[in-house]
């Protein structure tokens, strides 16, 4: 496998499913504060 | 009135949103445009486009949808003014008129699945006699049919009862379905050659305008942005939802849904086929199915010596294509359903206009490929002008204004920021024009008789057809806003 192929499927990847993955981290995270505030 | 019906959770919003987004389109045309595009050179501008179209579109239509709490139509008017009221109407006609041909689509997968598991798909060898036998006869209406009554029984029994209780088992059963065929064809030996090839630039045509544009009109036409469907949902969502998050993540998932599939079909293509792989991925074949429907079929026979197991992937792929299609029809006729009721018409009456007028005019595209070619074609470039008009009624609105009380208002866990106000006022208006103004050019070449707007694919089509809809919607507008903005038709009923 080349350079460039691997720089491209770290850039796609790293970009779209590492992106996914950050947003579901950041969605749960929100949604347990949330549901923590209004428990209280 | 309060409006009474809700997604019960965030989860089930984006998993219902998931399901608008992913379907036929990411597996099908996806690869078959990586495929004819060089690779890894078109997957570089699909990255950016997500985040300069899809992203800030779906952003854009879970903004107004909320805010609005009614169809686009309704949403239009009350964001750009009552004046582009008809704006919202051609958002509606545009998902319809896709919707009469898409339950075509839905049907095929429907007849492939069963002709899988029944094994009969595996008595030939001659696939596109196979699929040109199933489209001449009377198969493809009857399963139209069947998948339209499908679709309005979910959609009848409202949205929390409906339509996030089969999402909710559809979504996640297609992506468990696609990790087990990925599972399966990337071990198969020459696999990785698909992968790599994948993922290789072109150098040579990683700069061609034609690979940026296809990239556009993918992210265009395969994430749900400004189609009016996420709008449509975000209707049910909570007040203390969120709208910048979910929209990254159904942008995002959807994305990556892409990837697992064209790996799925790349890997499969090129450890099983024994003559030209790269062909065979960029073929378009009739209605452009090839890929799916003809030559997959036959890859499928090959995955192993057992029958059995050849007959329990293809039903798989099959059934994972089903679930794709159904969950994004499903969107397409809560649109047009919801758009009655905000007219004041009940659910269930609603559902069931609606439903027969989808059976009856998805009709000539059952009997006639032709038709349904030239559907696909005027209202996919049509679906790009959806997304203007959702621009343009942000721009109207007041784009900085939209994004600091809608966007950043009550329920949002991310902010925006002012990169927001520059997308939506220059870079989408950029896009549109340059889009629509490529894809009419370039199919001036297509046909001497580029100017017939009875022949199925070229630019007299589209004009045609855009001129008769925009004039009517256009001198309709005061009685659908009229309708629509009624004081007694802003609940759910």
């Amino acid at each position: 496998m080349d350079l460039s192929t691997i720089i491209t499927m770290v850039v796609v990847l790293g970009i779209v499913c590492g992106g996914l993955g950050i947003f579901i981290f950041k969605a749960f995270k929100y949604e347990k504060l949330k549901s923590k505030n209004g428990k209280e | 009135m309060k409006q009474q019906e809700f997604f019960s959770s965030r989860w089930a919003l984006i998993i219902a949103s998931i399901g608008i987004a992913v379907g036929t389109g990411n597996i099908w045309r996806f690869s078959r445009i990586v495929a004819q595009n060089g690779g890894g050179s078109f997957l570089i501008p699909w990255v950016i486009f997500l985040l300069i179209w899809s992203v800030p579109l779906l952003i854009a239509e879970f903004a107004i949808g909320k805010s609005a709490r009614m169809g686009p139509v309704g949403a239009i008017a009350k964001t750009a003014g009552k004046k582009f009221g008809w704006m919202g109407a051609y958002i509606v006609f545009v998902s319809a008129a896709i919707m009469f041909y898409y339950s075509v689509v839905t049907g095929w997968c429907i007849r492939y699945f069963y002709s899988a598991v029944s094994g009969d798909l595996f008595s030939t060898s001659e696939h596109l006699a196979y699929w040109n036998e199933f489209t001449s006869g009377y198969q493809p209406l009857l399963f139209h049919i069947a998948a339209m009554v499908l679709v309005a029984l979910v959609v009848f029994r409202g949205v929390t009862k409906g339509v996030e209780r089969v999402t909710k088992f559809l979504v996640p059963s297609l992506l468990v379905i696609l990790f087990l065929l990925f599972i399966r064809v990337v071990t198969l030996p020459n696999a990785f050659e698909g992968i790599k090839y994948f993922f290789t630039p072109d150098m040579s045509v990683i700069l061609d305008h034609k690979v940026w544009l296809n990239a556009l009109t993918q992210n265009a036409w395969d994430t749900g942005a400004g189609w009016g469907l996420i709008l449509t949902y975000a209707i049910y969502m909570k007040k203390r939802e969120d709208i910048s998050l979910n929209a990254a993540l159904i942008g995002f998932g959807n994305n990556t849904i892409s990837i697992l599939a064209g790996i799925t079909i790349f890997s499969t293509v090129f450890a099983l086929s024994s003559v030209d792989a790269m062909q065979q991925v960029s073929q378009s074949g009739p209605a452009n199915t090839g890929l799916t429907f003809i030559y997959l079929p036959l890859l499928f026979s090959r995955i192993s010596e057992s029958n059995l197991v050849n007959m329990v992937f293809a039903s798989l792929f099959f059934l994972g294509l089903f679930f794709a299609a159904f969950t994004s029809l499903i969107s397409m006729v809560e649109l047009s359903t919801r758009t009655l009721i905000d007219t004041g018409i009940k659910r269930k009456k609603a559902i069931v206009v609606v439903a027969s007028l989808g059976i009856l005019l998805g009709i000539p595209s059952a009997i006639d490929l032709k038709f349904l070619a030239n559907q696909d074609w005027v209202w996919g470039v049509g679906l790009i002008l959806s997304g203007a008009f959702i621009s343009f009624s942000i721009i109207r609105y007041g784009v900085d204004k939209f994004r600091t009380e809608i966007i950043n208002g009550f329920g949002s866990d991310i902010k925006i920021g002012k990169w927001y106000n520059y997308v939506i006022g220059v870079l989408i208006p950029i896009q549109v024009v340059v889009l629509v103004s490529w894809w009419l050019i370039s199919s001036i070449s297509w046909d001497p008789e580029w100017w017939n707007p009875f022949h199925a694919e070229n630019f007299g089509t589209v004009i045609f057809q855009w001129a008769i809809v925009l004039s009517v919607l256009i001198a309709m507008n005061k009685f659908l806003v009229k309708k629509t903005l009624s004081e007694n038709s802003l609940s759910e009923r």
